[in-house]
């Protein structure tokens, strides 16, 4: 190996060398955080939200003109009218949503007495149609029945005798797997709810970090609330969703005309509620992999340049090699290891970097810390981006002829 | 141990063709010190660059140590100049990146023999030509004289069956220039075979043998040799 005298020859040319380095080293370290965003940010757009996403419509509904107390009878009429269209396999009138971007939230124990809060969790306030109209997955226990079902004010629920929890909050209540028939509490209420239901999945409505740590803690509450505001849920049956957007809000409009559906955001399929909660999540990711994409660029291209100069700059050079017995694969690889060589500097400075740019914005920004296979894979593909970068220079440089040694410059 | 006959080099654009060499006969023996002299422009530098394989030839004959090299691959003709040849250049060519043992290294690494025997033959060569102390120096730390020592040190490291020089002392003034040359005559005196381009008549009267080219052809051989050539390889001396 002719590594002794490449770094021997590396040490007369520092400034190109250790720039280059420097470079490699600041790409790896910011590819590196940047793949960790884009794998927080993608997992993001692909988590479950625990519903049968497909053939489901919101309609965001206000009540203009009405009497609050009055709402549940216009409700009930809404439902009704619904869930009689053609085309309709359900419909269900609910607070809020996954993915929604609004809710209730609170905090939830399995004693009366006890102060700190065993986990965070939304509360979905709907009736016994939000199962089969959401499309969630009971896994145990049973759903409301008719008869648990009740309209209440906001301002004066208190609690319910029966709640319905997802498996995320089941657990976390009781680890044991024991959650079925036992009892919580929630928003600070000293009257238990009994857990009469297990559903496998349900998130809730937010998407940001904040929400990250009960991502999936989510309780549905047998009332429904009375109010100006609240969202109906139409499950469609298949093939019936794009004539549904425009007749459902119509049918609504026709069954009472004193209610504002809002242009926008108003009616919304749920793939449109999904990539409007994570537009910001794909934005990011498009952003960073552009990042990713544009520093690799500038260092391959920073290679192909600094190596395409030494090159010229050493032709003659190369050429008594070649005359003192070098094959061009010698000159080849003189390069490829020269350029390893400079890549390996590079990458160690790079991971360096890489895991204190980790540590500072995790401690800054709720980020995720940075796994050592990241590093590795980076410092892999950093490494093979500059042998592929160095290739044709270097290819370059082994076809100078031996006579070249010949030939004053 | 080097024997050229009828051999041309012809180089062609799309207008005109020009002969470097034509019709080039020529026969070196071993152990031989031949000089190569001739007007600028005559052809002894493409002489030189075909002699080392450092270039192909358009047409005739070329044996190197009972070699054809005509037909062989540009591996084997890279692991010939590597073993056979020592080349020795007016500009000394030194890469300026090395230090004086690193620079003598370069055709032994490429030969791919081990640290302990390149070591033990960088510094004898170095000894031999009196810059052994210098080894750690870089090139741009040493005279002309000096460079073309390590240059000359360098082709020797190598133990090659024959010598190629192209105006060594061109480069040098009168005093390093008589001192190269000793050089070149004491290495030729324990056996080397020698071949050197130059201008300067009197170097070539210094030489075993002359050979004149004019306009890519041999016009003037000495007939006899001064003295008789030792049939062993500069290393053996």
């Amino acid at each position: 190996m002719q590594i002794k005298p490449i770094l021997a020859a590396l040490k007369r040319h520092k400034a190109g060398t250790v720039l280059i380095a420097l470079q490699i080293a600041l790409t790896l370290a910011i590819v590196c955080n940047a793949l960790i965003i884009i794998r927080q940010r993608t997992e993001h757009l692909s988590r479950p939200t625990g519903m049968i996403e497909t053939d489901l419509l919101t309609v965001a509904n206000r009540w203009v003109g009405v009497d609050e107390k009055a709402t549940p009878s216009l409700g009930k009429t809404d439902l009704e009218a619904l869930r009689g269209m053609p085309g309709v396999v359900d419909a269900t009138y609910a607070n809020s949503y996954p993915l929604r971007g609004g809710g209730w939230s609170t905090s939830v124990n399995i004693t009366p007495e006890k102060k700190k809060e065993m986990a965070h969790t939304t509360l979905y306030f709907s009736d016994d149609h939000a199962l089969a109209t959401m499309g969630l997955k009971l896994v145990g226990g049973r759903n409301f029945r008719p008869d648990e079902i009740d309209w209440v004010d906001p301002k004066a629920f208190d609690t319910t005798p029966v709640v319905i929890v997802s498996k995320a909050l089941a657990d976390k209540l009781y680890p044991d797997g024991s959650a079925l028939g036992k009892v919580l509490y929630h928003s600070g209420a000293t009257k238990p709810s009994t857990i009469i239901g297990i559903v496998e999945r349900l998130q809730v409505p937010w998407t940001g970090t904040w929400a990250g740590n009960f991502a999936e803690n989510a309780i549905l509450i047998p009332r429904l609330l009375t109010g100006n505001f609240g969202s109906y849920l139409v499950r469609t049956q298949p093939g019936q969703l794009e004539r549904l957007t425009k007749a459902a809000p119509a049918l609504l409009f026709k069954t009472n005309r004193m209610r504002v559906i809002p242009d926008e955001r108003g009616v919304r399929t749920f793939a449109q509620v999904r990539e409007q909660a994570y537009k910001s999540d794909r934005g990011m990711a498009v952003l960073m992999g552009v990042v990713c994409a544009v520093l690799l660029a500038i260092t391959a291209a920073g290679i192909v340049g600094l190596t395409s100069f030494w090159v010229g700059q050493r032709r003659k050079q190369i050429g008594v090699r070649r005359a003192l017995g070098a094959t061009r694969h010698d000159i080849l690889s003189y390069f490829l290891t020269e350029n390893l060589l400079i890549g390996a500097g590079g990458v160690i400075v790079g991971a360096v970097l890489a895991i204190g740019m980790n540590l500072w914005l995790v401690s800054h920004f709720e980020m995720e810390r940075l796994s050592l296979l990241y590093v590795a894979a980076g410092v892999v593909a950093l490494l093979l981006l500059g042998q592929g970068a160095v290739l044709a220079p270097a290819m370059k440089a082994s076809r100078v002829p031996p006579v070249e040694a010949t030939r004053s410059v | 141990m080097l024997k050229m006959t009828h051999l041309s080099k012809v180089y062609r654009t799309e207008v005109v063709e020009t002969y470097a060499l034509r019709d080039f006969n020529i026969d070196v023996k071993e152990g031989e010190f031949v000089a190569v002299t001739g007007p600028s422009g005559s052809g002894k530098t493409t002489f030189l660059t075909i002699a080392g394989l450092l270039e192909t030839f358009t047409g005739g004959h070329y044996h190197l140590d009972g070699i054809e090299v005509s037909q062989l691959n540009d591996n084997a003709r890279s692991k010939i100049r590597n073993e056979k040849i020592g080349f020795i250049f007016q500009a000394f060519n030194l890469i300026p990146d090395l230090n004086v043992y690193d620079n003598v290294e370069v055709p032994l690494r490429y030969r791919g023999m081990k640290a302990a025997e390149r070591k033990q033959r960088i510094m004898d060569a170095l000894e031999r030509v009196g810059l052994a102390s210098r080894a750690k120096h870089y090139p741009a730390e040493l005279s002309g004289g000096q460079q073309q020592r390590v240059a000359i040190a360098r082709a020797l490291a190598g133990s090659p069956r024959l010598l190629l020089a192209d105006e060594p002392t061109g480069n040098l003034d009168t005093q390093m220039a008589r001192g190269v040359m000793e050089l070149l005559e004491e290495i030729h005196r324990e056996g080397a075979t020698i071949v050197m381009v130059t201008h300067d008549p009197e170097l070539a009267a210094r030489a075993q043998r002359n050979v004149h080219i004019i306009d890519g052809q041999v016009v003037d051989l000495s007939e006899e040799p001064r003295f008789h050539a030792h049939n062993a390889r500069v290393a053996d001396a």
